[in-house]
């Protein structure tokens, strides 16, 4: 990390952005993740009055309004002088990522700002850097800390640790190398790391581990997004793992949404239970099943892990 | 500048051939009819270059690394979704092979391998969604279900600032004709219910204030989707530079 420049000063409390899907269907993931950060004593600050970031939907429509979108949250960001902003969501980070790379374009900022001013929303100049709360936990809190906060280690458990397409890449949007803390796009690691320190063993060499979910056209396309969700959960089986850990409630929601398909299409032995990461690094620092909400989750996780003696 | 005239026999000469001493070198196919294809029309890479979203095509090399990595080409195995040829197609400008694979662009999951890779800096997922939304917008290609996704999204996003899931994947699945059996449709819905994650209708979660924003944002996309439309020449032609 030391011979990385940071882009602009460290937050001691940045700013989060939940974005749509964890004041949503991924509650589990905030609620497991608030334990988690407290644990480590780690404290975000919400944006209030925060609006959808757009995926990557909107940006097929029009340009302006998918980077107005993002931009509209990352100057409430700084106008609570932050200058880090913090997503739990792998299309959140992309598209954050993608305005600022945008408004980098003096003619592009002039022509967003003018938007965000007519809908009456503080201008935005950059100097607001993203990052995904994987690599703000990882960063921040250190292997060390993570090991020390565990009081019921994940021992005994295979898990396959699912990263997803947008965690990491687009490096020229995200930052890599030039932003510290940031994971390695082809061949990430961070969550291999906290997953390992927690007790688990964690499957090394899990070839679908930064592929597509398909979660982008989970309804539109829907034989390429459960044959993704199945070479995901399919991958998982054959290196030996018990259960996928995920980091971006797309490719959660994708999998699940799709379960009776993939069962259907792929047969019941493929099917894992799939969770937050959060969930299971809140598990093993004491949180029940139910604190960590591992009953919201429809591959019911919960189940699978009570037979493995966690309560 | 795309090669707009290109010959597509090349006379194969062979030079000092001898048969039993006899020369019989010479041009042997020359008896073909040269064959010069010259429909190949500039303009289309001209209206990609010209959508914001389409700047970056003309520092494709060719390379080939976007198809090598990309997901729907090797993972799912869909051999004819090849960016780099899409972008070939649309540097010279061959709108008739182009257009035999209108219903193939569209299905691009936006996983950005691609642009990740990509040693020329090309975002060739964005340059894939524009080549796509020339064909749509020229005509002949139809609306693809990703793109009646996009638009669902962004309209129910732009109501209220925060997407109503719920709402967005019911709208969705009853455009396109799928019904969800009851017992499935109750059982999830009671699942996000006790769990408190049913914000739906008029428990959807709101941006404060949005009114403003969210119209001043409809008439920006409005305006993109005229602009696009503009840059079309009566008769399907596209015509240039979109802004």
């Amino acid at each position: 990390m030391s011979a990385t420049v940071p882009r602009g000063p460290m937050d001691t409390v940045p700013a989060y952005y939940p974005g749509c899907s964890l004041d949503g269907l991924g509650k589990a993931y905030e609620v497991s993740a608030q334990q988690v950060l407290e644990h480590l004593g780690l404290s975000l600050d919400r944006i209030v009055d925060y609006n959808c970031c757009g995926a990557t939907e909107v940006k097929n429509l029009s340009q302006d309004v998918s980077i107005a979108l993002p931009a509209r949250n990352l100057a409430l960001a700084r106008s609570m002088g932050r200058h880090q902003v913090v997503a739990a969501c792998n299309g959140c980070v992309y598209s954050l990522a993608r305005a600022n790379d945008a408004v980098n374009e003096p003619a592009t900022r002039g022509r967003i700002n003018a938007t965000l001013e007519r809908g009456g929303a503080p201008a935005y100049d950059g100097g607001a850097s993203v990052q995904h709360i994987l690599e703000f936990i990882y960063a921040r809190a250190g292997i060390e800390r993570v090991r020390a906060a565990v009081r019921h280690s994940l021992e005994g458990l295979t898990v396959a640790p699912y990263y997803g397409c947008l965690y990491t890449r687009p490096k020229r949007y995200t930052g890599v190398g030039k932003i510290p803390g940031t994971d390695d796009p082809e061949h990430p690691m961070f969550l291999d790391e906290l997953l390992a320190a927690c007790g688990a063993r964690v499957v090394t060499d899990f070839s679908a581990k930064t592929i597509c979910c398909g979660g982008g056209h989970a309804l539109s396309d829907l034989d390429v997004s459960v044959a993704f969700g199945a070479s995901i959960l399919n991958e998982a089986r054959r290196a030996g793992a018990d259960l996928v850990a995920t980091i971006c409630p797309l490719g959660q929601i994708n999998i699940e949404n799709h379960l009776d398909r993939i069962r259907a299409s792929y047969g019941e032995e493929v099917l894992r239970p799939v969770a937050y990461f959060t969930q299971l690094m809140s598990l093993a620092f004491g949180a029940s099943l139910h604190e960590a909400r591992f009953q919201d989750n429809f591959s019911r996780p919960d189940l699978f892990l009570r037979s493995r003696g966690f309560s | 500048m795309p090669i707009v005239e290109k010959s597509l026999v090349t006379v194969d000469r062979t030079e000092k051939l001898e048969i039993e001493g006899i020369d019989v070198s010479g041009d042997w196919n020359t008896f073909l009819r040269s064959r010069v294809q010259t429909d190949l029309d500039v303009h289309i890479l001209d209206w990609v270059k010209g959508q914001p979203s389409g700047e970056t095509i003309s520092r494709c090399w060719q390379c080939g690394t976007c198809t090598a990595g990309c997901c729907m080409h090797t993972d799912y195995g869909l051999t004819e979704f090849n960016p780099r040829y899409f972008i070939y197609l649309a540097q010279i400008g061959y709108e008739e092979e182009l257009r035999k694979y209108a219903t193939t662009i569209w299905r691009c999951v936006s996983c950005n391998k691609c642009v990740e890779r990509c040693p020329k800096g090309v975002k060739v997922e964005e340059v894939i969604h524009t080549i796509g939304s020339y064909l749509e917008t020229t005509g002949g290609a139809p609306e693809s279900p990703a793109d009646r996704f996009d638009r669902a999204y962004t309209a129910n996003l732009l109501q209220r600032g925060i997407l109503d899931e719920a709402a967005l994947f019911r709208a969705y699945e009853r455009q396109e004709g799928r019904v969800m059996p009851v017992r499935q449709m109750l059982k999830m819905g009671l699942t996000l219910f006790t769990s408190g994650r049913l914000h739906t209708g008029p428990m959807a979660h709101r941006t404060r204030g949005w009114r403003k924003m969210g119209k001043v944002l409809r008439e920006a996309l409005q305006e993109d989707e005229r602009r696009r439309q503009a840059s079309v020449l009566p008769g399907g032609r596209p015509g240039g530079g979109a802004r």
